[in-house]
């Protein structure tokens, strides 16, 4: 039987038919070309070329961007299009959420239009695929007190300093890097191929294993004067990226989670013991309907949170919430659905271990579950707990 | 050129498939798709049209619900959408005939469809159509070019493949073709919710449809539960699977 994604509530019904075609159009490749393949890819530790240049053919990357030939969907269609990937797997819809909200974003937002004209065009066909350099090795939960710096000189910037777990890095063709300008945090561009750059993969991932992971490293790093982005200055401009890529986060961990039920369902049917099915003991029933009250509501704030991105009212501690609470019980139904699947769980013929793993990976970047426990209490209560007088 | 492909919406042949009542319970069906040989037709109707320019034309006939297929068919490339509505309960050659009447209408010199459709399997419309429009049909094929003002099109033979070729006006069904159909992609999908979908009622062609007198389907009911596999383990057992394979099997 074909996959059917798990929604109780119907909630899809409420997407245009637009949003719905999107969403066939990619629920239909990531069946035919990302499931068979993902346990190879996985084992292999790649993301394979051929992803790129559908994502890209599909028209997907960038998605909610207008304009410099980019898709100009709804948010609520790029959500669409991250829960399908990550019903795939979520080293997938993290390649697409880097590319798409945290490399093309920021030119888009802050670039200069010769930027945007120069880039944009070859990032959503997916020509050129971007990285996102913030955390550092020492700096990540608080990139604010970053090191690395850009000096500027007569006829270029010098960069200095190093980046570390940046999704595709080693694949990119271009870096937004962000760096310290006279004490200032800003955007700048760096290609592949600037002297004094460089991009090792870091290996040995038990998380994400389709997806590529790399250090990044600037050591007097030269790059033209134009490769500044100069619409923004300190941590709006990378927190804005965030929030685009947080959000598709909380869709996308629906999707993970639909992918976990999906097989927890099936196996527990007809897995016999004690002579009757798994499925029809009150243990499993009870965990099974757990799984499916928990990705209900995930997808209901996913859906509202859409909404409010479309109509642009929204502040970023709505978005904190949604990815917080959906990755979590993404990762929660993901651990169940593990344990439903007794030791088959731990194999590669199931989907389920391979998204915990890769949930406990979401579960950190992006800003981890408990950071978000810190903007929601600040906004809260008035008061930031991230640091002290100690 | 004006090519016209002839689609069925059919349940996906992932869908679940219910019976309530002696009938297959078209209510309960999760998921409607493109019959699979219909899609390629049209790929090689999209094909067709990419080498000798025109118009290509998606016609279905069926309820409501079988505009979204147009809509998707529009999403790949198709340029006018023509859904024949009739509410009535037909039978193949009354179907026949209103696809035969709106290819007319619509002025398209060849005619692409599936060899059967993948719910009834009956494999009539296309010579039914054929027929009425006393065109050439060339069935099961794989693949349909144009040499110059002949088409071209490729069947299974007893040798091997053998191509034929065809003038005036043709309609060709579909095996299995050579290139699956291609995915949309989003630009298609924007332009394809612009696309109006062109209602055609019987009487606008000048027939008028009964409910069919001449055939009623009785009843439909699931296939058989597949008996169990068997299993044997250890070379002690190879007399017996031997002789299962020759008496039961009947394959040495
Ligand atoms: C697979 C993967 C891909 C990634 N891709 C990218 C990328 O493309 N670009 C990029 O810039 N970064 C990327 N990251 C980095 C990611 O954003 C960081 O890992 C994340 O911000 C957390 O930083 P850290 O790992 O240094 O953890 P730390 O900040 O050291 O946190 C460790 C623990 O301490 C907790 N903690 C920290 N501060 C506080 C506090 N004030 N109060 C209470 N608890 C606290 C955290 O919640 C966490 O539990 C990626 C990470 C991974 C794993």
């Amino acid at each position: 039987m074909g996959y059917e994604a798990l929604d109780f509530y119907e909630v899809d019904s409420l997407l245009s038919d637009e949003e719905r075609m999107v969403r066939d159009m990619v629920r239909d490749w990531v069946d035919k070309e990302v499931i068979p393949n993902i346990e190879n890819a996985c084992r292999e530790g790649v993301f394979p070329d051929e992803w790129r240049a559908a994502l890209g053919e599909m028209g997907v990357l960038g998605a909610p961007l207008k304009g410099y030939d980019c898709p100009g969907l709804s948010y609520t269609a790029y959500g669409v299009i991250c829960r399908e990937l990550e019903r795939g797997d979520s080293g997938l819809r993290s390649f697409a959420s880097v590319q798409g909200s945290l490399a093309m974003y920021p030119i888009w937002d802050f670039g200069s239009e010769e930027q945007k004209n120069h880039y944009l065009p070859k990032m959503t066909s997916g020509e050129w695929i971007g990285c996102f350099g913030l955390t550092e090795p020492d700096y990540g939960s608080n990139p604010g007190d970053m090191i690395t710096r850009a000096e500027e000189m007569d006829d270029h910037y010098l960069l200095n300093g190093a980046k570390m777990w940046i999704t595709n890095g080693t694949i990119a063709d271009l870096a937004v890097v962000w760096a310290k300008l006279n004490g200032v945090i800003r955007g700048f561009i760096v290609e592949k191929n600037d002297p004094g750059f460089s991009a090792p993969e870091m290996k040995g991932k038990h998380s994400l294993k389709a997806s590529v992971t790399s250090e990044l490293v600037f050591q007097d790093c030269k790059i033209p004067k134009d490769r500044i982005l100069p619409g923004v200055k300190g941590l709006r401009g990378p927190f804005s990226c965030l929030n685009n890529a947080r959000f598709g986060i909380s869709w996308g961990a629906v999707g993970a989670a639909q992918s976990c039920f999906h097989s927890a369902k099936d196996y527990a049917m007809s897995r016999i013991q004690f002579d009757h099915p798994i499925a029809s003991y009150q243990l499993v029933q009870n965990k099974l309907a757990w799984m499916l009250r928990e990705i209900t509501k995930a997808q209901l704030l996913a859906y509202h949170l859409g909404k409010m991105k479309d109509v642009g009212e929204w502040i970023p501690e709505h978005i904190s919430l949604a990815k917080m609470n959906n990755v979590d019980v993404a990762l929660e139904i993901a651990r169940v659905a593990r344990d439903i699947h007794g030791a088959n769980g731990i194999l590669d013929e199931y989907p389920v271990m391979r998204h915990m793993a890769n949930l406990e990976s979401v579960k950190t970047y992006e800003g981890t579950h408990d950071i978000h426990n810190l903007i929601l209490g600040r906004h809260i209560t008035g008061i930031q707990s991230f640091t002290r007088e100690i | 050129m004006n090519i016209a492909v002839l689609l069925k919406q059919v349940p996906d042949t992932t869908a679940k498939i219910t019976i309530s009542n002696g009938k297959v319970d078209e209510n309960n069906v999760s998921k409607w798709s493109m019959s699979p040989y219909d899609e390629y037709a049209l790929e090689s109707g999209l094909q067709l049209k990419e080498v000798t320019g025109g118009s290509l034309i998606a016609i279905t006939c069926g309820p409501e619900r079988t505009k979204k297929m147009l809509t998707d068919a529009a999403a790949v490339g198709a340029d006018k959408l023509i859904h024949i509505s009739e509410d009535k309960v037909l039978d193949s050659t009354q179907v026949q005939k209103l696809l035969a009447a709106t290819v007319e209408k619509s002025g398209a010199e060849v005619v692409l469809c599936g060899k059967q459709a993948a719910d009834t399997n009956s494999g009539s419309t296309g010579p039914g159509v054929a027929e009425i429009l006393n065109a050439v049909c060339v069935s099961m094929v794989s693949e349909v070019s144009i040499n110059e003002n002949n088409f071209i099109s490729t069947r299974p033979s007893n040798s091997g493949a053998e191509k034929v070729s065809s003038n005036g006006i043709s309609v060709f069904t579909f095996d299995k073709g050579i290139s699956e159909l291609r995915r949309p992609n989003v630009r298609g999908i924007m332009m394809a919710k612009k696309k109006t979908i062109e209602t055609i009622k019987p009487e606008e062609i000048g027939l008028e449809i009964e409910n069919s007198d001449r055939i009623t389907l009785q009843s439909q009911n699931s296939p058989p539960e597949k008996e169990p596999g068997q299993i044997f383990e250890g070379v002690e057992n190879i007399p017996e699977i031997v002789s299962k394979l020759r008496n039961e099997a009947n394959v040495i």
